[in-house]
């Protein structure tokens, strides 16, 4: 009989929880909501990988969000291509330009890599406003819908669950294999790692092409969300975003940067009727959450449990067979004095 | 089962948190109010808030409309258009409003209007890109602020007929506003039979003009053409051109006559021969007066903004009070908030009496704001928000 | 073309100037701070609001910006770093800087108001000085100054060989006997009160803006890794580099790409040398 990993009926249970959503939930609001951060998650889980376990600070992945935001708009919308299939090819070309990106870039030592993913989150939103034929400019693009049953808000809902549970799937079987564990000792100690024989740059790599596919797939699905886009919404604040949501959820695991989507998504719409003080009140709850729970949410989530349900440590004291012992230290010096 | 308790009680507290937004659904009519009161363009939005406030303040101390109440959600959408999606949402379908004033940035705008228009609300848009408006596309979105191509070629007119000059230099920034803007002027100008003689996008936070200016000069322009909102962009063409001592006229958009661009100046001559898009109604007439309506309500705003001068553009102010008092009518005249009553209202208004403009709607048209109320003012005659006649 | 030279050496001194602050924070710290921008954004703010506005003397109005640059600086350590390193998690500091960034830029935002205000004129000048109008020469007279004098500081004085020896080696330096806690946040007030000069300085060129922050943050950063970390004369280069860059591209292309176009050849600097022109391989693998 297949033992079912603890993980794996946590996910089941987490899809079943998030499945009923749309029947308890008040109103279309909440919904759209709800999509939203399945859709961010999307991005997120992917980008974890980077960031979360192996420690690169890429801060630069609004930019592959845009392309595969515009990328859908134009082949769906614009060109009339079959939606299913132009998500796919955003997924795609998420991916290739994360290919394009890491392949220089990866090299670079921490802060560098930084620099050139933020460099490339600058650029791409330049060339996006400045090529107005092909993306609408300043006026930006509608976002198509997907064909029914998924064009009403709450089939939507169910589309971007179902994807969202596809890459939390991969992202749990990347990180519980050896894999998992290559990523986590490069960002441990690359050296050490290097020594083990694991192949740093083309790991780092793989893990970033595949943080550009799902960046893609999350591009078209937001652009159908949003219904229409434009590149005032693909700013850098949104790329250090999806970095906060990662690391305040935790590095190292995959439910934490979950939560931490929730919870900064949520936030100022919690924050909405404070109107102008919105942002002042985000920033200050920001830095409140920083400082109380540097762990982040995913292990103050584990603290919980723990404190619900410990995992107990059973001690089983050693009790050494004497009779043995002495029997064999006898063999041994009968042996030593054969030798001689 | 464990995940599914962490998971329950997050989401949970989350739904708490969402439904003590949710105002009781009593006796009150509400009225969303999309606003970018930090972030770009705020000080329009800031006025706007003004001119809105005092409106549900005064029509609230009258009575309300239609014996109800008005309750004014505000939100502050910061220039984001993802904030802006999920406030309109919000207003929508959680705080089931009735009308929603606004966005004040026509790049959330963009987004804004078709969700609105999905969910059958009322939307007066304040926002000037002139793809904002379709009434097929969104039937219940009429437009209170004139269009951009309004404010475009009332400047052109004004350059090209009055000050008689043909060599064009237009300078606009490189925001989604600007770019969109320097296009649609171009193409107009060119319908005139005048092709720019030089033409630049630069970036809104760029911090010395001079170099534009020397090319626009080099290149024999005659006239300089400003699109863009962003008064640090707007105050250096203007110094640019004082220190550098050419004496050639500045047409462009509104924000050149802000209060502000006159602080950012080096000196107070700079704003001399400068003029920009305005209105009638925001304009001193020959007897030095304004007209009564704008009179009248600079004399209700003036306490409210300390009771000294006022120094912002008044028509921002005026034009968040009409929005109020359009809805107001609208309702009134239906007797009722149905959405589909409301448009029908809305559609058949011949020139319905504001503070900024009279409004008049129809069915093919949904930019309610008149051709004869532009004009061109000259910027350095500002007083109390308003200006005087640019020559004629 | 000289015009557009002296524009972008001027502003490329700003960005310069904050890649010097952001060295001297992460000599001590190893943490580079989102609020650096916003330190030099302050010291314009607080020098227009003490000139302009209360009419003090531009001598007071310097003091006013240096000290709230020294103050800012000081939280930053006191609630961004001090506890986030105490911790494990590397790349916490970003978060809590970033928070502390956004919150003292709503907080402006909301005193100061949204718009860009006038600096005022610090010494009487026409203003049809062209290319020597003191609005290009402060920023690159006080920023020249400010690298001299932290070379002098580092090379001269005590307390500089401390600041050096703390950032080869903190746990040598903690065994020699230097408090490396009072260390750190000295060089966050040093930091900040050099912000605050040049914020100051700079006022004129950018006017007293609150969302000049993050403007000044993401390009001091550009200019720091392309110059190399840990360099001040890298730090220069950097800053003139990107200036002189952003000026050029703008003259010859226009706005549209000028972004692309800079950022774009600085990056291939950076792949060529990995760790900027003038960085140093500091590795410590083992």
């Amino acid at each position: 009989m297949k033992h079912l990993n603890s993980k794996s009926t946590q996910l089941f249970l987490g899809i079943l929880f998030c499945s009923s959503i749309p029947f308890w939930a008040n109103d279309q609001y909440q919904i759209h909501i709800a999509t939203l951060i399945g859709i961010y998650w999307v991005l997120v889980s992917g980008l974890n990988l980077v960031v979360g376990f192996t420690g690169q600070l890429s801060i630069g992945h609004v930019g592959l969000l845009s392309i595969g935001s515009y990328a859908f708009a134009i082949l769906a919308g614009k060109l009339g291509f079959d939606p299913y299939l132009s998500m796919l090819v955003s997924g795609c070309l998420g991916g290739f330009c994360g290919l394009m990106l890491g392949l220089p870039s990866l090299r670079l030592p921490g802060f560098y890599f930084a620099m050139a993913t933020m460099a490339f989150s600058l650029i791409v939103n330049e060339l996006v406003l400045a090529q107005g034929d092909l993306t609408g400019g300043g006026i930006g693009l509608a976002g198509p819908l997907f064909p029914a049953p998924f064009e009403s808000p709450i089939g939507f809902y169910y589309f971007v669950l179902a994807i969202a549970t596809l890459f939390t799937w991969a992202s749990l079987n990347i990180v519980r294999s050896m894999w998992g564990r290559a990523l986590i000792s490069i960002r441990d100690s690359e050296v050490a790692a290097q020594a083990m024989g694991v192949p740093i740059f083309r790991a780092k790599l793989i893990v970033f092409v595949f943080s550009g596919f799902a960046a893609g797939i999350s591009g078209a699905l937001f652009a159908s969300l949003q219904s229409y886009i434009t590149p005032d919404t693909f700013v850098f604040e949104l790329s250090l975003f999806f970095f906060v949501c990662i690391i305040i959820g935790g590095k190292g695991s995959i439910l934490g940067p979950f939560l931490g989507t929730v919870v900064l998504t949520a936030l100022p719409e919690l924050a909405a009727p404070l109107a102008k003080l919105g942002n002042l009140f985000y920033g200050i709850l920001l830095l409140i959450v920083v400082l109380v729970i540097p762990e982040g949410i995913g292990r103050l989530a584990d603290m919980f449990i723990q404190k619900i349900r410990p995992r107990l440590v059973k001690t089983e004291p050693m009790k050494p067979d004497l009779s043995r012992l002495a029997q064999t230290l006898v063999t041994y010096s009968d042996t030593k004095r054969g030798q001689k | 089962m464990s995940c599914n308790f962490r998971k329950l009680g997050l989401v949970l507290s989350l739904s708490a948190g969402l439904l003590v937004t949710q105002a009781c659904l009593g006796d009150t009519l509400k009225i969303g109010w999309l606003s970018s009161l930090t972030g770009p363009l705020s000080s329009a939005a800031i006025a706007e808030n003004q001119g809105v406030e005092l409106a549900v303040e005064e029509i609230n101390k009258s009575g309300g409309i239609l014996g109800k109440q008005i309750e004014l959600l505000t939100r502050d959408t910061a220039g984001d258009p993802t904030k802006a999606v999920n406030f309109a949402q919000q207003l929508a379908f959680t705080d089931k409003v009735q009308f929603v004033i606004g966005p004040v940035n026509s790049g959330e705008g963009l987004a804004t209007v078709p969700i609105l228009a999905r969910a059958g609300i009322p939307n007066i848009v304040i926002g000037s890109l002139d793809e904002l408006i379709d009434p097929v596309k969104y039937p219940k979105a009429f437009r209170m602020i004139n269009t951009n191509r309004q404010w475009i070629s009332t400047a052109n007119d004004y350059a090209l007929k009055v000050l008689k000059k043909s060599k064009v230099a237009i300078i606009a920034d490189t925001s989604g506003y600007g770019t969109s803007s320097a296009k649609s002027a171009t193409e107009l100008l060119e319908k005139a039979g005048i092709k720019p003689v030089y033409s630049v996008l630069v970036d809104p936070n760029k911090t010395d003009l001079s170099d534009e200016m020397n090319k626009a000069r080099a290149a024999g322009a005659d006239i300089v053409m400003p699109w863009s909102a962003a008064t640090g962009l707007l105050g250096r063409v203007l110094n640019a051109r004082g220190d550098m001592g050419w004496s050639v006229p500045v047409v462009g958009h509104p924000a050149l006559m802000a209060a502000q661009i006159r602080k950012l100046l080096n000196k107070p001559e700079y704003w001399d021969n400068t003029y920009a898009a305005g209105y009638m109604s925001t304009t001193y007439m020959s007897d030095g007066k304004l007209p009564a309506p704008t009179q009248a309500l600079v004399n209700k705003v003036r306490p409210k903004l300390g009771g000294g001068e006022i120094d912002i553009l008044f028509w921002w102010v005026a034009l968040g009070y009409d929005a109020v008092k359009a809805i107001e009518y609208a309702s009134k005249t239906a007797g009722s908030t149905d959405p589909a009553a409301i448009q029908k209202v809305l559609e058949s208004t011949k020139e319905f009496k504001g503070v900024y403009a009279n409004y008049s709607w129809s069915p093919t048209e949904h930019n309610g704001f008149p051709d004869s109320n532009m004009t061109v003012n000259a910027a350095n005659t500002f007083k109390d928000g308003s200006f005087k006649l640019a020559p004629h | 073309m000289l015009n557009v030279f002296v524009a972008g050496l001027a502003i490329g001194m700003v960005f310069a100037a904050v890649a010097l602050m952001y060295n001297v924070m992460y000599s001590t710290s190893k943490v580079l701070s989102v609020t650096t921008g916003h330190l030099s954004m302050l010291g314009g703010v607080f020098g227009a609001y003490a000139i302009s506005v209360l009419h003090l003397h531009w001598t007071i109005g310097l003091l006013a910006a240096v000290l709230v640059g020294a103050a800012f600086g000081w939280i930053t350590e006191l609630l961004g770093v001090r506890r986030i390193l105490a911790k494990s998690d590397e790349h916490l500091w970003l978060l809590s800087t970033l928070a502390l960034a956004t919150i003292v830029q709503q907080l402006i935002g909301l005193w100061w108001g949204t718009e860009p205000k006038p600096f005022p004129r610090l010494i009487a000048q026409d203003f049809n000085a062209g290319l020597l109008d003191q609005k290009f020469w402060l920023p690159i007279g006080i920023t020249l100054l400010m690298a001299v004098g932290l070379e002098l500081f580092y090379k001269r004085t005590m307390y500089g060989k401390v600041f050096m020896a703390m950032s080869e080696d903190p746990f040598a330096a903690r065994a020699r006997g230097i408090s490396t806690d009072q260390i750190r946040q000295m060089s966050y007030l040093l930091s900040g009160a050099l912000g605050g000069l040049a914020g100051f300085a700079a006022g004129q060129l950018t006017f007293a803006y609150f969302a000049l922050g993050l403007t000044l943050t993401l390009n001091g950063f550009i200019a720091l890794a392309v110059g190399g970390l840990g360099s001040n004369i890298g730090a220069l280069i950097g800053g003139i580099a990107l200036g002189l860059l952003n000026a050029f591209v703008s003259h010859w292309f226009g706005g549209e790409y000028q972004q692309t176009m800079a950022v774009g050849l600085l990056l291939t600097v950076l792949l060529v040398k990995p760790e900027g022109l003038l960085g140093s391989r500091k590795l410590r693998p083992v």
